[in-house]
């Protein structure tokens, strides 16, 4: 009796101290705009200008003056970069790593989106010739001049011959042509296109690496200059040309960048930027581990997803840090459907035809359309830190049709269209004209939670319709061989990213004879749709048009076309929340760049 | 003369050893699903001339049979190649090696300095209060998953803010004084040293005792206390030499551990340590990566082995010549 007491006892003491543990629940979101301050509360003073100093072509910053000195630390996840040669990154570790030691003739205003000079001064387009006049007076990190000699060697020698990461290469053939250029003086140069190229003036973000570093390494080709600056590289020998100069790399601990006192940017009162003495990115394995060390105060800014978004913002009134609702995501999620109607070289048909009838009617793919419910898809599966998307440019692209509205869900009308295209409702199933069961499968990437999630959802909701899906979560690679290999699929939930400001780098997925156009892969030119005719006239038109003005309906009408036919149905994309300390001042965040794009005029005020 | 005959004829013995474990595994990890451009392979900016120049350079357009064979010719000349990201293995390992034994050999110096005598001491107190208490700590000890564990401590971390959370170094580690880098370095060592300790402690202390008490059962032990010697001199002399013996075995694959041990721990620490490179390599089938540490591995534990037997010679008189029947525990 003393023994069982005993126990009771015990089993009571634990569950009193595991009470303790468990937390209340966290409040749920509805939607992501409850997370304020939005972002447009925040406006940048005015445009940043050229003066020139004691012979010197700076840029004035145009943010309130700050405090020099102090440090910020962030974070990168995963292993850290793998290299800091700028022209052969791979990775986006990598690559925003070298880009804080080297910048590009041009740059993206991460305000506005438009091209502002960077290294150069100004750039002047007459018809397919692009001058570029360079900044006089500016340095590299040893103390040589900047000069068009340093801008020649870097095209002609690393870009054009597809040294490093060729992909800008690619990005710049045009009709298998590259573009030429020559010096004209010391402080300019011109580049000229074979005809009008809209996409070309953006690849001048490229990186410009110093002449007299690089040369040696890459006149003995690509294996010695893929090794080049290489993470363990000495930094002391490194010379460039960007805010921060390289201090120290520890592997899978942190890289520690110092300021450039070399660098172009001034203040309001003539003072060189950057403020802050020293950056430090933490090489952090996982999120857990992030979240853990933002907690902890080791680091200062932090990206938030799912949950963490509601539990965070409920802690902030009493914290240290502010949130920041950074609006829409490149990336986009949507189910993609197999139209193709074509056979493998066996005589079979990738597509069973009867399916293919089904996939290849828009009505069918209209009612799938509707019958998807993208609200609670965002509320359930996204902690709703997303918006709903219903075509293919994301929100946050400045070619977005805000024309489109979208539509909610609708069961009942999804079943009206599907009557009216012929289909037939029998004890709560689907059928086809000629008496088919409407079944299907639907793939996705196992391991994806967000994905597997989504699956469930969207067969549910399908399931309405009385359509039956075989919701299979297969291994990535096997699903990225049915894509672009076998097309032995029906329906797949997939993600790409996209660019918010260029909306001709989807043309692998929209051209009839691009790379990943999934839904219709390998389709011959007399097997177009009508619209998939269109959507190549599009994509055509739209590059050779230079300015904004002319591009944007061109890009509208192909939005239109997806959000009409629906060969890949559109989801929603995650909406970036981050926290950053308030100690950091001179914080303007950008649906485009993020928080801390402006490192070189953020300062530390405690 | 007999010992450098049977130490090289354990060497000789490692040969095909390492040939069968090198091809199983480079089959396996070729063989898996996990094909190393899947991610190039989606991204619309990508295109197909880079591709290709990517599968060419990673050797994938070639049989595995030839990939196996260029692997083990580069491998023989002490060329371990380059990780799919292009950097030099050897290099990656190389800044990782110091890191992970800082971490082990503190851990193996802890644990056998404080888990023998611990052992000892519970068996000549055996059915007493503090064996009993140490029968459940240690029970607790081996329970309780180390990845587990080290959750536990690093919310323990956070919360209190007396540690830092994972690492190794603080940021500014460079500028510190040299006493400053060495509580540092402290300060980030007490958590995995933790977690690592409880965790081996336990185990060895168990064998200890179950060791200790088998020989204290013995007869000889009995004739040696009914001879009227000291207990001091019948623990010490006689008792312990006998049962340290097992725990030479022991303390050779201990060695073996040296190096992929702690890839747990290390992973929720985010120590910069091997296990983690290695964890990560996996996860991307990144051959080379992979290979080499494996290979070290079988190297390692192999060498233990041979160090263990060779100890085991040294105190135990009754294995000497005849050692290839009580070793070879790989």
């Amino acid at each position: 009796m003393k023994r069982l007491l005993g126990i009771l006892l015990t089993i009571f003491i634990i569950v009193i101290f595991l009470k303790g543990c468990i937390r209340a629940d966290i409040p749920e979101l509805e939607f992501s705009k409850h997370i304020t301050p939005s972002i447009k509360n925040f406006v940048y003073p005015d445009e940043n200008k050229n003066v020139v100093l004691n012979g010197v072509d700076y840029i004035k910053s145009q943010a309130p003056v700050g405090k020099f000195g102090g440090e910020i630390v962030i974070s990168t996840i995963g292993e850290g970069p793998k290299t800091f040669n700028p022209c052969n990154t791979k990775d986006a570790t990598s690559s925003s790593m070298a880009g804080l030691l080297y910048e590009g003739l041009l740059a993206t205003d991460s305000r506005t989106g438009k091209v502002i000079p960077q290294l150069a001064k100004s750039f002047q387009i007459q018809g397919n010739d692009y001058t570029i006049n360079l900044r006089r007076g500016i340095k590299w990190s040893d103390g040589k001049p900047i000069t068009a000699d340093d801008v020649v060697y870097t095209y002609n020698e690393i870009v054009f011959k597809g040294l490093g990461n060729p992909s800008t290469m690619d990005a710049m053939m045009i009709d298998g042509k590259l573009p030429k250029l020559e010096k004209i003086d010391d402080y300019t140069v011109k580049f000229s296109t074979s005809k009008p190229f809209a996409p070309f003036l953006r690849q001048l973000s490229y990186p410009i690496v110093p002449k007299h570093y690089f040369k040696t390494y890459s006149d003995k080709g690509a294996s010695v200059f893929n090794a080049f600056l290489s993470p363990n590289t000495n930094p002391k020998k490194i010379i460039s040309n960007g805010p921060f100069l390289l201090k120290e790399y520890v592997a899978a601990q942190r890289v520690v960048f110092v300021k450039n006192p070399n660098y172009y940017k001034i203040n309001l009162n003539n003072e060189k930027l950057p403020y802050i003495d020293k950056l430090v990115y933490l090489i952090v394995g996982d999120t857990n581990n992030e979240i853990l060390k933002f907690e902890a105060k080791e680091i200062d800014v932090i990206g938030l997803k799912g949950n963490n978004v509601a539990r965070y913002k409920e802690k902030e009134t009493e914290s240290d840090y502010i949130i920041y609702n950074l609006g829409s995501d490149t990336g986009t999620l949507f189910i993609a459907i197999n139209l193709n109607n074509r056979k493998n070289q066996g005589g079979k048909p990738y597509v069973s035809p009867v399916k293919q009838k089904w996939f290849r009617d828009k009505e069918f793919r209209k009612a799938i359309d509707y019958a998807i419910d993208r609200k609670s898809m965002i509320q359930n599966v996204a902690y709703g830190v997303a918006e709903p998307l219903f075509t293919s440019e994301s929100n946050n692209s400045v070619y977005l049709n805000k024309n489109i509205k979208g539509h909610e869900a609708n069961t009942k009308k999804a079943k009206e269209i599907l009557s009216s295209a012929g289909f037939e409702f029998k004890n709560n199933k689907l059928y086809d004209k000629q008496g088919n069961l409407v079944e299907f499968d639907l793939y996705t990437n196992a391991g994806n939670l967000e994905r597997e999630a989504l699956g469930v959802m969207i067969k549910q909701d399908l399931e309405e319709l009385g359509m039956k899906v075989n919701f299979k979560p297969v291994e990535f690679n096997s699903l990225v061989n049915k894509l672009t290999n076998t097309y032995d699929w029906d329906m797949v939930i997939m993600g790409l990213t996209g660019s918010p400001l260029e909306p001709h780098d989807g043309k692998n997925v929209w051209t009839s004879n691009g790379t990943l156009h999934m839904f219709n892969m390998g389709v011959k030119p007399e097997e177009r749709f009508e619209w998939e005719k269109e959507l190549d006239n599009l994509f055509d038109e739209g590059a050779l048009k230079l300015t904004f003005e002319e591009r944007k309906p061109i890009y509208d009408r192909y939005q239109e076309i997806i959000y009409e036919e629906n060969p890949i149905i559109y989801l929603y994309s995650p909406v970036r929340i981050s926290a950053i300390r308030k100690k950091i001042k001179n914080v303007y965040p950008s649906a485009l760049g993020g928080l801390l794009y402006n490192l070189d005029e953020v300062y530390i005020d405690k | 003369m007999e010992s450098i005959r049977y130490i090289s004829k354990r060497i000789l013995q490692v040969i095909p050893l390492l040939i069968i474990v090198s091809m199983i595994s480079f089959f396996i990890i070729r063989l898996s699903p996990i094909d190393p451009l899947a991610e190039l392979r989606l991204n619309p900016s990508i295109s197909e001339e880079t591709l290709q120049k990517e599968i060419q350079r990673l050797n994938l357009d070639k049989p595995i049979i030839v990939q196996y064979l260029s692997w083990g010719k580069s491998f023989l000349k002490g060329d371990l190649g380059y990780t799919s990201a292009g950097e030099k293995v050897s290099v990656k390992l190389k800044e990782r090696i110091p890191n992970t034994l800082l971490l082990t050999v503190i851990v193996i110096f802890l644990t056998w300095s404080v888990g023998i005598p611990l052992g000892i001491f519970a068996a000549i107190k055996k059915e007493t209060a503090f064996d009993r208490l140490l029968t459940i700590l240690s029970s607790i000890g081996m329970a309780i998953p180390s990845f587990f564990f080290a959750i536990l401590l690093l919310i323990f971390a956070v919360k209190t803010g007396w540690f830092p959370v994972g690492g190794l170094t603080s940021y500014n580690y460079n500028e510190m004084s040299f006493w400053g880098k060495i509580v540092d370095l402290a300060k980030h060592l007490v958590l995995p040293v933790t977690v690592l300790f409880a965790i081996s402690l336990s185990g060895l202390q168990r064998q200890m005792r179950a060791n200790m008490l088998e020989v204290l059962d013995s007869d000889y032990i009995k004739f040696a206390r009914a001879k009227g010697l000291s207990e001091f001199k019948v623990i010490f002399k006689h008792a312990l030499r006998n049962a340290i013996n097992p725990m030479i075995t022991l303390l050779g694959f201990e060695f073996a551990g040296l190096l992929s041990g702690a890839a747990l721990t290390e992973y929720v620490f985010q120590y910069p340590g091997l296990g983690r490179l290695i964890l990560e390599a996996v996860m991307k089938s990144d051959i080379n990566l992979v290979m080499a540490s494996l290979m070290m591995g079988t190297i390692m534990l192999v060498l233990g082995n041979l160090i263990a037997d060779i100890l085991l010679m040294l105190t135990d008189p009754r294995t000497k010549g005849k050692s290839d029947k009580s070793g070879g525990a790989v």
